[in-house]
């Protein structure tokens, strides 16, 4: 309706202007304005929690600021080369970095292959299915207390259980590598239900007669998964991905609790950056250097979410850029003598020998691939 | 019947939402608290402070008062607490209790507590040990908080343990075993030697408490008298570190958590013979040991000994901030909870020491036996132990120095990863990063 009565308004040349009624000019404000209003409530939001808390961050990192004192001289960025030489921030750096990696990577793997197994066929399936988010239900606090307690040093479960096999007690505690291994586990066991319940979703919506096809053509299972499944959810992945490293790089509440006397274990060995952050804040009482350290872990993100966007647009487009890939994946594969692709089309007549066995292996985008080879 | 009642009740409702209205209009003002001007006052306090019944009995004597009450776990998340809202400028509580490791950091805003001097603290000046309430007292002479408890330190043994090791068990032949008055802390690492000899086990928790408790009976800590950092160069606190470097390095260390002690179980199955004991420590054990299912029977016991002389670790004082919207209130109750009558009750229900001559008198007199250690005169022990402790100088930084840069340097010791030497140049080296460049 708008638009059509708005067309002549919208459309008419300059010297028509003196026509335009106020309800035509309310029009024209309303469909030029109207769109920045309704998404406007988002960005006024993030204006005053976003924007101006990391506008505000960076004008107190410019300071001495004591949190009991409040804000104190001008130091310029002395701050920042102060966090940039201390030996506690690139020790928290490489302690989310080591936890990142710790629990990224296993999690990742072990909830792909938790999605495959519930994609198939199986019993029960809202029963799994429900299983696996169950850990995500509980509060990490709660978690953190049940494996500090697991991972205790002296009457730990876990070091119970080892010397009962006469293997010697981990530090899990006091030790750098323990450490990180025990907040990953923690973090792992939270997470990983919950991205394989994502990934299900996305495995969910790959379409049934490819597989079907691949396997008449005598794809094994584990061919279907790597060849069909994980490049189809390609964009889920990402999203995984990227959910994943800046929860990663914020870590708190598990280092914390792990050790709640202190801020990332005696000597800092899992103390991550945002722990450090805290401690600066609220423990040593200096806002200037906390705030520096937010900005640094904030561009530090930045980073990473440059690396994850340049990365993603490499591999998540669709259409032509895959269409590619498989083209030139399909080449390798035509070159390859047709005696090696025969032995395993097995039920299928011999008659039509090379070509369109594998027409039907690469099969995900059929029509477009015959389009190509025609013209090749 | 039943329909008048009823009026009678709405009746009374709304004469209470009107007066709880008007009361609203005028909150802020300094009033006195009464059955027609009903306030709320709200109380943090971190610990076993023992106070659950003084509050009851302070709403009874006093209509009109409510108190709320809020009890963090810890002194360290009482601190946290504490700064951050001061830093927020709103959401203390009217009565905060403030532990004296942190003491020195709220001396540096002792404006933004209200000087007890305008609420006639000036008259009962008198109660307390002298340096209990010179410890509260900033500056300018502005009374900022009033002492609850003090920590004077004794030594707990374990009777078994001690048996099993061919140690007397009586406590007062335990405290001539460790040299009685004149118990060294040389005395204290050659029994924890002879002791690991015969048993093979560990003599202390864990170094960091024996730290604390040797460094809060020299003259001067962390801090000189005029506030200036006393670490680097400080030969006594050098050779205090050496001798206990020296005994943990035998294996004198159960290398425990502290505060955790495998939630508590450290204290039941024989890891260690001996504890430095400020009075607030036994309240501690007595929690540990519930947690871990012990109790008497695991043969804990407190002797009117302390190697080095008296020393004093800890206590808590209570302050009434700016922000209180109650203050007259607020200060009337901290001066009521910090009197000695109530002083007696808190030590009877949290097992501390009181600050006030007049309750430590009483507590002696009573000579209520602790029961859960050994039935020992837990009045008379702590008594005897506070005679001659001296107010150290606390500086600001005190508790973060530590909590934060000799418990890390000691842990090195405990777990044994390195020497005296690089434990030590740890601990500068925290000190440096954390306090000096702070």
């Amino acid at each position: 309706m708008t638009t059509t009565l708005n067309r002549p308004a919208a459309g008419s040349p300059a010297p028509a202007k003196p026509t335009l009624t106020f309800r035509q000019r309310l029009n024209v404000f309303d469909m030029k304005a109207s769109p920045y209003l309704y998404i406007s409530p988002f960005f006024i939001l993030f204006a005053l929690v976003g924007l101006f808390p990391l506008g505000y961050t960076f004008f107190v990192s410019l300071f001495d600021w004591h949190l009991l004192k409040g804000q104190g001289e001008f130091v310029g960025l002395r701050n920042f080369q102060e966090v940039l030489q201390d030996r506690f921030f690139w020790n928290s750096l490489f302690n989310t970095m080591s936890i990142f990696l710790l629990s990224t990577i296993p999690q990742l793997i072990v909830a792909t292959a938790i999605a495959a197994v519930l994609d198939q066929h199986i019993r029960a399936k809202t029963f799994w299915r429900m299983s696996i988010l169950l850990p995500y239900i509980v509060t990490p606090v709660a978690v953190a207390l049940i494996f500090s307690n697991l991972f205790g040093e002296q009457y730990g479960l876990i070091n119970n259980i080892l010397e009962s096999f006469g293997i010697d007690r981990i530090l899990w505690l006091n030790e750098t590598l323990p450490s990180h291994i025990a907040i990953a586990t923690m973090v792992n066991w939270r997470w990983t239900g919950y991205n394989a319940l994502i990934l299900l979703a996305a495995m969910q919506s790959v379409p049934r007669d490819i597989y079907e096809s691949a396997a008449i053509d005598g794809a094994g299972t584990f061919r279907r998964f790597f060849s069909i499944t994980l490049p189809s959810i390609r964009p889920t992945m990402i999203f995984v991905v990227i959910t994943a490293t800046i929860g990663g790089l914020q870590i708190f509440t598990e280092p914390r609790l792990f050790d709640p006397r202190t801020y990332g274990g005696t000597s800092a060995q899992f103390q991550t950056t945002v722990l450090y952050l805290y401690e600066m804040a609220f423990q040593r009482s200096n806002f200037g250097k906390a705030s520096t350290i937010a900005w640094l872990l904030f561009l530090i993100i930045v980073l990473f979410g440059l690396v994850n966007y340049l990365i993603s647009r490499r591999i998540a487009t669709t259409g032509d850029d895959r269409g590619s890939g498989r083209r030139s994946r399909r080449r390798r594969r035509r070159s390859a003598p047709p005696a090696l692709v025969l032995p395993a089309v097995r039920p299928q007549p011999p008659a039509p020998v090379a070509e369109p066995a594998p027409e039907s292996t690469a099969s995900a985008g059929t029509s477009q691939g015959k389009d190509e080879r025609t013209t090749r | 019947m039943e329909l008048s009642r009823l009026r009678k009740i709405t009746a009374l409702a709304g004469v209470a939402s009107l007066a709880i209205v008007a009361s609203g209009c005028s909150g802020g003002s300094d009033e006195a608290a009464s059955a027609d001007n009903p306030i709320t006052l709200t109380v943090t306090t971190f610990g076993q402070f023992g106070y659950d019944d003084l509050y009851a009995e302070y709403e009874e004597q006093n209509p009109g008062v409510t108190i709320e009450a809020n009890n963090i776990d810890g002194s360290a998340n009482a601190r946290t607490d504490a700064f951050t809202k001061l830093a927020a400028g709103s959401g203390l509580s009217d009565v905060v209790a403030v532990e004296e490791g942190w003491l020195g950091s709220i001396m540096e805003v002792s404006d933004q507590f209200v000087d007890l001097n305008e609420y006639g603290v000036a008259d009962v000046k008198d109660n307390w040990v002298d340096w209990k309430f010179e410890q509260g007292t900033d500056p300018d002479g502005r009374v900022i908080g009033l002492g609850t408890d003090i920590g004077p330190q004794a030594l707990c043994f374990n009777r078994e343990l001690f048996e099993a090791a061919g140690f007397p068990t009586d406590r007062e032949e335990v405290a001539e075993l460790f040299g009685g008055d004149d118990a060294t802390w040389e005395t204290y690492f050659d029994l924890g030697r002879q002791y690991n000899e015969t048993t093979g086990k560990a003599w202390y928790d864990q170094s960091a408490f024996v730290w604390n408790s040797m460094v809060n009976q020299m003259e001067e800590g962390y801090y000189t008298a005029d506030g200036e950092l006393n670490v680097e160069d400080n030969e006594a606190m050098r050779a205090q570190f050496d001798l206990l470097a020296a005994g943990t390095a035998d294996g004198l260390s159960a290398n425990q958590k502290q505060f955790d002690w495998g939630k508590g179980k450290a204290f039941v199955d024989g890891s260690f013979a001996v504890h430095v004991c400020p009075a607030w420590m036994l309240g501690t054990i007595k929690e540990q040991l519930e947690a871990a299912g012990g109790g008497p029977e695991t043969g804990w016991d407190v002797a009117d000994v302390f190697p080095g002389g008296a020393s004093n670790w800890g206590g808590a004082f209570l302050s009434v901030p700016e922000s209180s919207e109650h203050p007259a209130e607020a200060a009337k109750l901290a001066t009521w909870l910090t009197a000695p009558e109530q002083q007696v009750k808190q030590s009877a229900a949290a097992n501390n020491f009181p600050s006030t001559l007049e309750a430590q008198q009483k507590i002696v007199e009573d000579a209520v036996p602790n029961e859960l250690f050994n039935d020992a005169p837990y009045g008379e022990i702590f008594a005897s132990r506070a005679e001659g402790v001296v107010a150290q100088f606390k500086g600001p930084q005190d508790s973060e120095i530590q909590e934060n840069v000799f418990a890390p340097a000691l842990k090195i010791l405990d777990s044994g990863e390195g020497t005296a030497d690089e434990a030590w140049d740890e601990a500068v080296s925290l000190l440096n990063d954390r306090v000096v460049n702070n």
